[in-house]
């Protein structure tokens, strides 16, 4: 799963975070390093569908970033699709 | 890095660095980059600058029954080209007598004084989806003066329907806790 908008989703499953945390977050969840342009092309994304939205934050630049309910429902659906997936294909290797 | 950070963020649109600017540099300050990371932030600028403008965000949107009718309350910011938003008002009541209706829609575009149209319409035949209306509207300007237009215009029943459709979505919503941008977005993505 290298999909950086699920992995943004996936992130802020877990609690708010803004861009710096979401990239050291997924980096340490995923083994992926998003980098600055590839990450704020999936926030962009993400916040004009709906799936998240950007909270109040004390800091005066750092913006954090929340799921919305959509995001919630959207990232459940998808990591079901992919949870079925994995399991056809153990299943299948099993009996190869 | 300062300066690399406002370098690379003038690579993006101009309504994309008003939304995303600050926190963009802000997050390439923080970071250690490498040469695939600028690639990124140029394909990403690329990828900006071929999107149009940004959703509307709706700041406020009120939806209340009255009696023989229904008034609608809202506030959204509407993005611009040049980065900006406008604020965009209006208020709408609608009353429905039978055989006859009036509405009232009241709204203000940014800096722009607010207008007034006030319309009394009586239904006419309908014939299939449409029905014919004589109507009378009165534009209240700003600086006090009426314009008043009567004409009989076709209106498009079936409209009715949607709109209804969309206010009862728009309440559910709200009922269920969602945010107006929410309830927006959910539209967009099931029409």
């Amino acid at each position: 799963m290298s999909d950086p908008t699920l992995l943004v989703l996936a992130s802020l499953a877990e609690g708010d975070k803004h861009g710096y945390a979401m990239m050291e977050d997924i980096h340490h969840f995923a083994g992926v390093r998003l980098g600055p342009g590839t990450l704020y092309g999936a926030i962009t994304r993400l916040e004009q569908r709906g799936w998240i939205r950007a909270v109040k934050s004390t800091e005066d630049r750092r913006q954090p970033y929340t799921l919305t309910v959509d995001g919630r429902r959207h990232l459940e659906e998808q990591l079901s699709d992919w949870n079925q997936i994995v399991r056809t294909g153990l299943k299948r290797l099993k009996h190869a | 890095m300062k300066k690399l950070a406002r370098w690379l963020t003038r690579f993006y649109p101009r309504w994309w660095r008003a939304r995303y600017g600050c926190e963009f540099e802000a997050l390439i300050e923080d970071s250690t980059l490498t040469v695939l990371d600028l690639f990124g932030v140029v394909r990403s600028a690329l990828e900006m600058r071929m999107k149009t403008t940004p959703s509307p965000h709706i700041v406020s949107l009120a939806s209340r029954d009255i009696p023989h009718g229904h008034e609608l309350e809202s506030s959204v910011e509407m993005p611009q080209p040049d980065g900006s938003t406008m604020l965009v008002r209006n208020f709408c009541r609608e009353i429905d007598l039978g055989d006859s209706y009036v509405t009232l829609n009241h709204w203000s575009r940014g800096a722009q004084p607010a207008q007034t149209v006030l319309v009394f319409g009586r239904k006419g035949e309908v014939d299939g989806d449409f029905g014919t209306d004589k109507t009378e509207m009165l534009v209240l300007g700003p600086d006090g003066t009426i314009q008043r237009t009567e004409q009989t215009v076709k209106t498009w029943l079936k409209y009715d329907a949607i709109r209804d459709g969309l206010r009862d979505r728009y309440r559910n919503g709200m009922q269920a806790g969602l945010t107006p941008d929410e309830i927006f977005q959910r539209i967009r993505s099931e029409n």
